[in-house]
């Protein structure tokens, strides 16, 4: 899935709705919206091209809104086993299945 | 009974201290203890060719074991000869997880590794370091007859507790021949047959152990020459320079009798007046700061909060934002390609912490790790509902740490672009503050100051009594700067401090502004906090009663300690306070763990209630000086020593505690002429 691209001299982001809106409308939501696609699958961005955006305030926003996402896109794993390490141990202590009520009852029979 | 010593060690792994093995000191040790079973119980490995030297050079049951270190802590493995094989292969696994000294085996590994636990004795470090508790005791369980334990003083308490395991005291010895005494600690048992099958049985019945032979759990050795105490109170007499002081320290510097206090002759005694009362105030104030500390750790905890609050800060980011945004609407015009993208006026994600989940889940874990009041707590709670309740919150934690981690991603990538869009442009941007932040930090200080306010109010806070003293705490506000000095520690002026004293907050600003004061300690400066030691009449007690309060406060604090040595206490005390006291507090705290008082004093010795009497003598044997302990029931006719020698009970009694039997005589007639007028 593309998230962001570079079409006529603009920078562009993938809207809620599907389609692609122009960067300058991104908002935090938005960025949250990409982050959550990022972590979530195989996502792909148009590199950031000097030239290819003639607008300053797009080359300043997809600059920074492309290079973040690249980054996030190769450290996903890593970003994620963070929160999946909190309570380890406790969570694999307590997590095993209860042995079935009946199954003990059979065994003193 | 058979005495057993179930825990040794013969190889030195990467979890001991380094040590050679030494045949003839295992000889030696099992000859003189007369011990009918031992175990090899090395650190996560077994020796098939050492054990078989060891079996073959010995007339007792050894069986094969080994101790293995748990996530939760050490296990002793213990094994049945027949079973041999199986057990060293299984013992070659646990070898292969521990290369450092900091390996463990988790729980799953152990059950996959000995999965025929049931053919084992297992035997858990219980009422010793590092020992396995609560949840992870109960996955044992069911193959553990009984738990180790590493005091005399422990053993018996395991006895008492209706709930707890069958006590078990081993050396836990390592084997060498720098070995400088034998070990002492080792458990009898009342089985018949020494086969692996019958020691579980037996280990099962609490009714079938003890400390000694043929006195239960009255008494237990103390030296490897045989030499035993009572667990209870034990007097030792004897003429000065026959050894009492001696056998104290030899008692002291043994490692295996746990944590031993020791309070000296002439410790407590009251020398020369300044110095005395020099150590007399370091010692209250001691007590005083360590309350405080106490008692205020919860303040300590509100007030660090507080100490991040910047109301002044927070006052200028509302004026900077209600400023900045009149300022982008007057000036409109001034937008462009720069102020017209969205992220421009963009604010943060607010990102919370979830402390109040984390607190929950430990709350959680704690009910279900709990080992002491399991009982109760099923009662009320099904375990399993409390572990499928910790699973889901921990799910939620995590879900939402890593919300907060991808809100804290967007925050930090929204604001580096504000920042360089803010520099492209002319245009007046909307400066951000969150408001919610301002509001809370509002609120924390308003209740910072009821806190404070609360705290200063007049009350008594603690009152302790021991045998007359009482110890009283109370709290109250600083009646002015120099209080707060004093209450600081540092040579600095509180004046314009105090000033402020009134409001906690601005005083709390004030504080900041003092560079000689240190931050962690700013908690002690709100509360003046007392503490005072009054006498029986409500009086701050005098110079001769401070030595009286220290040596029962003294005898107090042993409580945590698993045997008590006193030399001597009638060194600086009267016979009235001795008797009315001291001898009280004595015999209490001998009712839960072995206490020796070596006396002169008949007051002591003679009314204090012994449980064991020992008496020390100097001899000269073949030109050496040689000490020698004679020991027996208060009411037995003579005292024997290990050496099979005997000495009258009466004699030594009258002259240890009343100068001789005519003296005693004498003094009674001249009562008795004092009583008759």
């Amino acid at each position: 899935m593309k998230l962001l691209k570079i079409d006529k001299n603009l920078g562009h982001y993938l809207g809620e709705q599907g389609g692609f809106t122009s960067i300058d409308k991104i908002t935090k939501e938005d960025i949250l919206r990409l982050v959550n696609l990022t972590l979530a699958e195989e996502v792909e961005l148009d590199e950031y091209d000097e030239k290819a955006i003639k607008n300053p305030a797009h080359q300043i926003l997809y600059k920074n809104i492309s290079e973040k996402i690249a980054n996030l896109k190769e450290r996903r794993q890593e970003f994620t086993d963070a929160s999946e390490r909190l309570y380890l141990v406790e969570y694999e202590k307590y997590r095993d299945k209860p042995p079935l009520q009946g199954a003990e009852d059979e065994a003193a029979k | 009974m058979k005495k057993i010593d179930l825990h040794i060690h013969t190889v030195a792994t990467v979890s001991d201290a380094d040590f050679s093995f030494d045949l003839h000191t295992m000889k030696r040790y099992v000859t003189e203890a007369a011990l009918d079973a031992i175990a090899i119980t090395n650190h996560n490995v077994f020796d098939g060719n050492q054990f078989a030297e060891i079996e073959d050079a010995l007339d007792v049951v050894v069986f094969p074991g080994i101790e293995v270190s748990l996530d939760c802590g050490h296990v002793l493995v213990i094994s049945d000869k027949a079973n041999l094989d199986v057990f060293k292969e299984q013992a070659e696994k646990v070898n292969a997880k521990i290369t450092i000294a900091e390996d463990r085996i988790s729980f799953d590994d152990f059950f996959d590794i000995f999965h025929n636990l049931k053919e084992y004795l297992v035997i858990p470090h219980y009422d010793k370091n590092p020992a396995i508790k609560g949840e992870d005791l109960e996955r044992i369980k069911e193959y553990v007859p009984c738990g180790e334990v590493n005091s005399a003083k422990k053993f018996i308490r395991a006895i008492k507790g209706v709930t707890r395991l069958t006590p078990v005291l081993f050396s836990d010895v390592r084997i060498s021949a720098e070995l400088e005494s034998l070990p002492t600690r080792q458990t009898f048992v009342d089985c018949g047959d020494l086969s692996l099958g019958a020691l579980k049985e037996c280990l099962r019945d609490k009714g079938k152990v003890a400390l000694s032979k043929n006195n239960g759990n009255e008494l237990f050795p103390i030296f490897d020459n045989g030499q035993q105490l009572s667990t209870g109170l034990n007097i030792l007499l004897g003429e000065r320079s026959s050894g009492k002081t001696f056998t104290l320290n030899k008692i002291n510097a043994n490692p295996s009798h746990g944590h031993v206090k020791y309070i000296k002759q002439f410790s407590l005694v009251q020398q020369e007046d300044a110095a005395y009362e020099r150590e007399y105030s370091k010692k209250l104030k001691r007590d005083q700061s360590q309350f405080i500390e106490e008692y205020l750790a919860g303040f300590k905890n509100v007030l660090n909060d507080v100490m991040n609050v910047d109301l002044r800060v927070d006052e200028r980011e509302v004026a900077d934002y209600i400023r900045s945004l009149i300022e982008s609407a007057e000036e409109v015009d001034r937008r462009d390609a720069f102020s017209n993208a969205a992220l421009f006026g963009e604010s943060e994600f607010p990102i919370s912490d979830d402390i109040g989940l984390k607190e929950l889940i430990d709350s959680i874990r704690h009910l279900i790790e709990n080992g002491e009041y399991q009982a109760i707590i099923v009662k009320h709670i099904e375990i399993q509902s409390l572990k499928q309740l910790a699973v889901e919150l921990i799910e939620l934690l995590r879900e939402k740490a890593l919300e907060r981690k991808k809100k804290d991603f967007v925050n930090v990538l929204v604001g580096n672009i504000r920042e360089i869009l803010g520099r492209h442009t002319s245009a007046v941007q909307v400066k951000d503050v969150d408001l919610y932040r301002v509001i809370l930090n509002e609120k924390k200080v308003e209740r910072f100051t009821e806190i404070v306010k609360h705290l200063q109010e007049n009350a008594t806070i603690s009152e302790e009594s021991i045998q007359g003293f009482r110890v009283v705490a109370t709290k109250g506000p600083f009646a002015g700067a120099g209080g707060i000095k004093l209450a600081s520690g540092v040579k600095t002026a509180f004046g314009e401090s105090f000033k402020h004293y009134e409001h906690p907050y601005n005083y709390l600003l004030t504080l900041f502004a003092n560079e000689s004061l240190t931050q962690s300690e700013y908690y002690r400066l709100f509360v003046n906090i007392t503490y005072r030691i009054l006498n029986k009449d409500g009086y701050v007690v005098s110079g001769g009663e401070r030595s009286e309060f220290r040596l029962l406060q003294e005898i107090n604090d042993a409580q945590d300690y698993d045997m008590l040595l006193i030399d001597e206490p009638e060194s600086s005390f009267d016979n009235m306070f001795l008797h009315s006291a001291v001898n009280q507090i004595i015999r209490e705290i001998s009712e839960t763990m072995p206490v020796v008082v070596v006396t002169h004093n008949s007051t002591v010795g003679a009314s204090v209630g012994a449980d064991y009497l020992l008496y020390a003598s100097k001899e000269i044997e073949g030109g050496k000086v040689a000490y020698k302990l004679f020991s027996g029931y208060p009411t037995d006719l003579s005292l024997h020593s290990p050496d099979g020698k005997t000495i009258s009970n009466y004699e030594i009694t009258l002259n240890s505690l009343e100068a001789g039997c005519d003296t005693y005589l004498d003094r009674r007639r001249k009562y008795e002429v004092i009583e008759d007028r």
